[in-house]
């Protein structure tokens, strides 16, 4: 059975894997006991004539004994399974990014935005969304000047902390990375971070998890995980080929007007204010 | 063989032939009260059961519609293509034959909704409540007969409303049977519809809860004490419990996702959505309805699988002619899980975007509430252990229950655990898992009822050839469709997918999934052979005796069928549901109606310090201190 699973690419994908084999084998153990006791019994007390059932309610002590052991057997198996859930959500165990983008779910698509050229990703909030601005960036905020949007297709460097900012436009979906073993819903209203890292480089599917809709089976996208080199290039490429995404464009004349949106100032100041803004 | 039943019912018969028609006197009944608008709970239990068997067929088509497309995608529907309505052809819902994407999300969420909601909460609860707690406590009817027409008279109206919203020109719901706002308030005016069908049918739950927990507390026979009801009853007792506590929070939940649908009160729709291009804004959020949902909905898996619960422990003893292992702890099992039921809802909710903190709670609680149902596996086997077994149809079903159960719970131990269920969230894994606890769980355990109380309902035996032929075509290919989603789920494969196959990483589960579709299809025919019989039997099966299965609870006192007002004598509980064997005894059961003779003395006392001296026994005072 546990040959089904997908190969894995991730830290915490491994981790999960491992526990996965251990509840695997406890449940199969019990499963086979059961079974076979109860097998065992069905046949050696089948109707027979002359004998006859032995006329017994229940034994205090066994009663307590098959209560405490799953009790003691499961309670160990969640507390054991604890640390591994803290560092796949807790939001205070999210590990300090190499890299983070904005991904948003819209029916039946997947959006990202990436930092640009100078890491940080622009200033956003709900409140600026509209149908061409569909990450809320703040026209005001000029690191948001160089940030560029992808559809459907992403890209990430392998062997780094990535953090995604997971949000949606319109309903419920769900941001599902099978070979890395991720998955979280993307809840329209909030940005919740997803914490994982790639470790091989390759092509992997984004699945969206929660019903959407009627196309939402078709809601696919799709990882492509790059070395870093490569995906230096790619950034580059991006950041210098695409065209800025439209709100983009109108907060940088927005801010041209109000004479702070040198492209060179902003992208200097980018770099050298990149740390702070990213532990934010 | 002669029985004690029938021995002692005739001489009640002579002793107190007219002492029970106070106020059920054999008036005339016309039709339409007798058989449409009546207050008899055997009718009304009819009533859900027929009505539940027709949603049974309804859903399990729409589930092989899902499995059709899963297993043969886009290809026409063999035979059936031609007989869909014309108008879901011109509205593009069907293709050359194949169901498209909008027919198949409405699928989805109606095969869903109707299993649950009119299929097996009408079976397990409207049809067991009503047929099993009047005469198993031993008494003329329910508590308010009325309250009790009126809770099945609720059901069909929801119905007609649920199936009429496929002929909208946006179509049926298509939200899941979980519904989730956003897209349940946006997704159109079918999800309306289901909403105020769901809350109508939430009604009827009520009502007939409320009516089980006063007939249970107020009419038991005299005699009877809340420990010497059978298991069947407490199970059911504490389901009522349930809904009464649990249902009115789905209500709320339901009332307030109409008032978004309908006046746009923006409870659960967020700041500055886009909805197919246009804004659409509110000041509210989503996940509150999750939390609303699912503090109903968790319990609502309880409520599907408790009454099977009683029902199948009550089987066991009785075709194991054995007590029930550890009585008490069965029931203190029950209420562990009832109550367990209620803090547990957000292990549905991990990947909500709930704070984790709570997501450890909800991990810890969950993974507790396994205990309960190990301690009522155990016992189980308890049962089994030195019996004498005879496997009679309701047996082998009940057997069913105990072994898919097994594989339901553990498999459940999956999900509560937090982080593995992380990746197998909204997998097929879950659809596997809610089969072997709803089909393989539920199910079994009703047609274990069906069958158990069918001489009793109708007063003619099934045929049990039919019955087993039905139990092993249903045992073997329900296992072939539903195991195998386990290795889908661990594979990655979505639940809720139209066409899995655009993924690369599921494309090689075309043949797992064309395999589980044909096993589907046998299963699915294979429900015919049960309808068969109950049709078929009920004209042509062999004449039921009072007692058939030879078994103590005080049903089996009862005339076979049981007349308007139900027994023919004056009942007095002497004893608990499950004194099978006693060793001083010829015959292996003693009912609870059996006077105390001195032999029947002798007989218990004798029994009961056999088994104090070989173990703790859990049974009744001694008797003289009765």
């Amino acid at each position: 059975m546990l040959d089904y699973l997908p190969e894995v690419v991730s830290t915490v994908g491994i981790a999960h894997d491992h526990l996965f084999v251990l509840v695997y084998y406890i449940t199969a153990i019990i499963f086979v006991l059961v079974n076979v006791l109860m097998v065992y019994f069905l046949i050696k007390y089948r109707r027979r004539e002359g004998r006859k059932a032995y006329h017994f309610h229940g034994s205090m002590p066994v009663e307590f004994t098959w209560t405490l052991l799953p009790t003691l057997l499961f309670a160990g198996l969640g507390f054991y399974s604890d640390d591994l859930w803290a560092d796949m959500k807790y939001q205070n165990r999210v590990p300090k990014p190499d890299i983070e983008i904005d991904v948003l779910g819209q029916t039946f698509l997947w959006h990202f935005r990436y930092p640009g050229a100078d890491g940080v990703l622009g200033k956003k909030d709900f409140k600026f969304r509209t149908a061409t601005n569909l990450f809320g960036m703040d026209p005001s905020d000029p690191y948001g000047k160089d940030d560029f949007i992808t559809t459907t297709h992403f890209n990430l460097p392998v062997n780094k902390t990535v953090v995604v900012h997971l949000s949606s436009v319109d309903v419920l979906h769900s941001f599902f990375l099978p070979h890395f073993r991720v998955k979280q819903d993307a809840v329209p209203g909030m940005w919740i971070n997803v914490p994982f890292d790639g470790l091989k480089t390759g092509v992997y599917e984004l699945v969206c998890a929660e019903l959407c809709g009627s196309g939402h089976y078709s809601m696919r996208g799709v990882l492509h995980m790059q070395s870093q080199t490569d995906f230096d290039k790619w950034m580059n490429e991006q950041t210098k080929s695409k065209t800025p995404a439209p709100p983009v464009a109108e907060g940088a004349a927005a801010s041209t007007e109000s004479g702070t949106g040198d492209p060179a100032a902003t992208m200097g100041a980018g770099t050298a204010n990149s740390d702070t803004s990213v532990a934010q | 063989m002669d029985t004690v039943a029938v021995k002692s019912a005739h001489d009640h018969d002579h002793a107190h032939g007219a002492a029970h028609d106070h106020d059920h006197g054999h008036h005339k009944q016309s039709f339409i009260t007798k058989y449409i608008f009546s207050t008899d709970h055997k009718m009304i239990a009819r009533q859900f059961l027929f009505t539940a068997l027709f949603f049974l067929l309804i859903g399990g088509a729409f589930a092989l519609f899902l499995r059709w497309q899963l297993g043969f995608p886009g290809q026409a529907i063999p035979f059936i293509s031609d007989l869909l309505p014309q108008s879901w052809v011109d509205r593009g819902w069907i293709a050359d034959g194949a169901i498209q994407p909008s027919l198949f999300a409405q699928f989805i969420s109606m095969h869903g909704t109707i299993m649950i909601f009119y299929v097996i909460i009408p079976l397990a609860v409207g049809f067991f409540g009503n047929f099993c707690i009047p005469l198993m406590i031993g008494t003329d009817d329910m508590a308010f007969p009325k309250l009790n027409m009126i809770s099945f008279w609720m059901v069909p109206p929801a119905g007609v409303l649920l199936m009429s919203s496929f002929w909208l020109e946006s179509g049926a719901s298509v939200a899941g049977w979980t519904s989730y706002p956003p897209l349940s308030v946006v997704a159109g005016m079918g999800q309306t519809f289901w909403v105020v069908s769901i809350f109508m049918i939430g009604f009827s739950s009520i009502l007939g809860a409320i009516n089980y927990i006063t007939t249970v507390l107020n009419k038991r026979a005299p005699g009877m004490r809340l420990f010497q009801m059978p298991l069947t009853v407490w199970a059911l007792f504490i389901t009522a419990v349930l809904i009464t506590l649990g249902t009115p929070v789905l209500a709320s939940a339901l009332a307030l996702v109409f008032m978004d649908q309908v006046f746009h009160a923006s409870i659960f729709i967020p700041q500055n959505l886009i909805i197919s291009n246009n804004p659409f804004t509110g000041g509210g959020q989503p996940i509150l309805f999750q939390h609303l949902f699912w503090f109903y909905s968790h319990p609502a898996v309880y409520i599907m699988i408790l009454p099977s619960m009683g029902v199948v422990s009550d089987v066991m003893a009785t075709f194991s002619r054995k007590p029930v292992y550890g009585y008490k702890a069965m029931i203190f099992a029950i209420m562990a899980i009832a109550f367990l039921g209620f803090v547990v809802w957000g292990h549905h909710m991990f990947q909500s975007g709930m704070s984790p903190v709570l997501g450890t709670t909800f991990m810890l609680s969950t993974i507790v509430i396994a205990v309960p149902s190990a301690i009522k596996t155990f016992n189980w086997l308890g049962i089994l252990w030195k019996g004498s077994i005879h496997f009679t149809t309701p047996m082998l079903n009940a057997l069913a229950f105990v072994a898919t159960f097994v594989v339901g719970g553990l498999s459940g131990i999956f999900m509560a655990v937090a982080p593995i269920d992380v990746y197998i969230h909204d997998t097929y894994f879950i659809v596997a898992h809610i089969h072997y606890v709803l089909f393989g769980g539920s199910l079994f355990g009703i047609f274990a009822g069906i069958y158990y109380w069918y001489p009793k309902m109708t007063g003619r035996m099934y045929n049990e050839a039919l019955g087993r032929k039905h139990f092993w075509w249903t045992f073997v290919t329900y296992n072939l469709t539903f195991f195998p989603m386990h290795l889908l789920g661990i594979g990655g494969h979505l639940r809720r997918t139209y066409d899995p196959y655009i993924y690369d990483f599921l494309k090689h589960f075309l043949m797992m999934n064309r395999f589980i579709t044909v096993f589907a299809i046998l299963l699915g025919f294979s429900q015919l052979l049960l309808l068969v019989n109950i049709l078929w039997s009920w004209k042509f099966g062999k004449k039921a005796p009072r007692n058939p299965w030879h078994a103590n609870s005080l049903e089996w006192a009862a005339p076979s069928p049981p007349p308007h007002g139900n027994f023919d004598m004056q009942l007095h509980v002497y004893r608990g549901p499950y004194e099978y064997s006693l060793p001083e005894m010829e015959e292996d059961y003693l009912p609870q109606w059996i006077e105390r003779t001195d032999s029947v003395r002798s007989a218990e006392e004798h029994a009961q310090h056999s088994e104090l001296a070989s173990d703790y026994s859990d049974g009744e005072p001694l008797p003289h201190n009765a």
